[in-house]
């Protein structure tokens, strides 16, 4: 079956060879939609690649924040066990249940307060203090992020080691407000982070816990993945327990989602040169089987089942298929460099200051799969044309076919 | 002597519309290793006949028997199997495949019988060596002569082995010392292989190589 195989492969490359500058013009025109395709597609893959490096730059991928979720109208709390359970997942290298709270000033400037382990934090967030130090366990005492502790030393006078006093608004049975004043012990602040810490306030976990009567109950568990490559892994392990996750990683799945809706969009409209690439493929191997419809009669005549003709009229298109994905991936190539080369000072001047990293880089990538892909869709593409043409020779009437031929 | 019966037409008959008919109630026979010309004017039913009996075409009514099997012409498989090993088509216009050198276009009916290569290629030697063309295995079809090539087409015709070689005008297109090459050609082998022969010509004078001779005038045989 496979000496078969490769004989109607040789016997068909003969007659491809026969009609170089055909098979080659129709070739070029499905090779001119792949690298259509493959040009628009690396712009759009540059694109999400340079996006995705300037999340991960500015973000803090590893930290996942994972929370107690809604599951077939059940709360899943975080316990004591499911932070175990947490704890335990591999590629995690460290996790700090979190306790959160709002408390405000007593000019009324609101404190987003996270309650949390004093050693456990230090391992999950890795914190750098600008000024004084890290909070002690079971105390009274604070660490504020860098654009909070900014906030309450302008307008609030706020200083280190002194007392500040917090109100904490909680409700009595019949729903009227109950405030509870604490004084608190500011004692270091953070350096500017970027993210949420930048406006909190840290606090040791049992004093919150104290405050909301909240049992061994945490409100989420922070969560330090060894790698970005891990976290995909990671948040679908805390998925099946039955919680959700939220972080950074979210910025790049909506970052992917969305270019990859674009990618198909562009692919798309590039492709529809692929069907004018088809249609000449039809259209000249319908040309061909009528210029050798004696032969094909005759290859009837000799003992040629018609799947046989079909056979090696798509082995011709296979060939065309083939040099047409080749020349495409070419061409593709040139393109996309063509794009890079023209492209990208437009591009950097209309995307501005924050896509300024582009200046360095290639606003378009090839991969290898694009490569593959590009070359099976040709060969696809050109099969799928063959078929009718194929079609309509293996039902000609061999003795039609041989008279037709004379 | 009783020899088998190899081909026989019963009542075969061929209308390609009420008005046209083109065979009218055929009995003939052909027994094993006959060389048998078909002769009649252009239009006497005689290649419609040559086609029926091959599987190439089907008849209106009537029946044909190849080797004492009735020829089934609804099952494709059947007339695939008899184009493969039962029958050899020799044509008036050779009909080699231009692509193809002459070792290629004699072997090229196994290609479709899944026969190795190599084997292909030393059955399609030997019938070169035997039509005398043994050193222009290499050559394509339009590098040779005429008779050259009716040389190759014959040497196809018989690579599968045959039981029956059915050639329409194979010396049509050829001049006369040509086709008495390829006449004698044909007779050898009949004569050396047992094969049978039967072959459609309008030349009377191809009679002196036959066995026999069935003359068809508008679809009916005279003698």
């Amino acid at each position: 079956m496979i000496q078969k195989f490769l004989d109607y492969l040789r016997f068909s490359a003969k007659q491809v060879n026969r009609k170089r500058m055909r098979v080659l013009l129709t070739a070029l025109g499905i090779a001119i939609g792949i690298a259509a395709v493959i040009g628009t597609v690396s712009l759009g893959e540059g694109i999400r690649y340079q996006a995705v490096n300037a999340i991960q730059a500015q973000s803090d991928l590893t930290l996942i924040e994972v929370s107690a979720d809604v599951r077939d109208g059940t709360v899943q709390y975080i316990t004591a066990a499911k932070t175990a359970q947490i704890a335990s997942i591999s590629d995690v290298t460290s996790s700090a249940p979190v306790l959160r709270d709002a408390w405000a000033s007593e000019r009324q400037t609101y404190l987003g307060v996270m309650g949390v382990g004093a050693e456990e934090i230090a391992g999950v967030i890795d914190p750098e203090y600008m000024t004084g130090r890290a909070f002690a366990a079971s105390s009274r005492e604070v660490v504020l992020g860098h654009d909070l502790a900014e906030k309450l030393r302008r307008y609030e006078g706020m200083r280190l080691d002194e007392p500040f006093r917090v109100v904490v608004r909680q409700y009595d049975e019949t729903g009227m407000p109950e405030d509870q004043r604490l004084d608190l012990i500011p004692v270091g602040v953070l350096q500017e982070r970027g993210d949420q810490f930048d406006n909190l306030m840290l606090t040791d976990m049992s004093l919150v816990r104290d405050i909301r009567d909240a049992g061994g109950i945490s409100d989420s568990v922070l969560v330090r993945v060894n790698s970005p490559a891990a976290v995909g892994g990671v948040v679908s392990e805390v998925l099946a327990l039955g919680l959700a996750a939220n972080g950074a990683f979210e910025e790049i799945e909506s970052v992917n989602r969305l270019m990859d809706l674009v990618v198909l969009m562009l692919a798309f409209f590039a492709g529809v040169s692929l069907i004018v690439g088809a249609l000449m493929i039809v259209n000249t191997m319908i040309t061909s089987i009528y210029e050798r419809i004696g032969e094909i009669g005759i290859t009837m005549a000799v003992g040629a089942s018609p799947a046989d003709v079909v056979s090696l009229i798509l082995f011709e298109c296979l060939y065309i298929g083939l040099i047409g994905g080749i020349i495409g991936d070419l061409l593709g190539i040139a393109f996309s460099g063509l794009i890079n080369l023209v492209g990208k000072p437009f591009v950097i001047a209309q995307l501005g200051e924050a896509f300024a990293g582009f200046e360095s880089a290639d606003i378009t990538i090839i991969t290898p799969g694009m490569l593959v892909m590009g070359i099976l869709i040709a060969v696809v593409l050109s099969l799928l044309s063959g078929i009718y043409p194929a079609l309509k020779a293996s039902r000609l009437n061999p003795v039609d076919a041989i008279a037709s031929a004379r | 002597m009783s020899r088998k019966t190899v081909i026989e037409a019963v009542s075969l008959s061929k209308a390609y519309s009420e008005q046209v008919t083109a065979l009218h109630d055929i009995n003939i026979s052909v027994q094993e290793g006959e060389f048998v010309s078909l002769i009649g004017r252009s239009g006497s039913g005689k290649s419609t006949l040559l086609n029926i009996i091959g599987g190439l075409d089907s008849p209106t009514s009537g029946s044909v028997l190849v080797n004492g099997t009735p020829v089934d012409y609804t099952d494709q498989k059947a007339l695939i199997a008899l184009r493969r090993g039962v029958i050899g088509f020799v044509f008036q216009d050779f009909n080699l495949l231009p692509t193809l050198t002459a070792l290629e276009n004699v072997s090229y009916p196994l290609l479709f019988d899944y026969h190795q290569k190599e084997e292909r290629e030393k059955r399609a030697s030997a019938l070169l060596e035997m039509v005398g063309l043994s050193g222009r295995k290499d050559h394509y079809p339009n590098h040779m002569s005429g008779g050259e090539q009716q040389r190759v087409a014959i040497a196809r015709a018989l690579v599968g082995r045959p039981l029956i070689v059915l050639a329409d005008e194979p010396t049509g297109n050829l001049d006369s010392k040509t086709s008495d090459g390829i006449f004698e050609l044909m007779r050898e082998v009949n004569r050396e292989e047992g094969t049978t022969f039967l072959i459609v010509t309008h030349e009377r004078e191809v009679g002196r190589y036959s066995d026999r001779t069935i003359e068809l005038l508008d679809g009916r045989v005279v003698a």
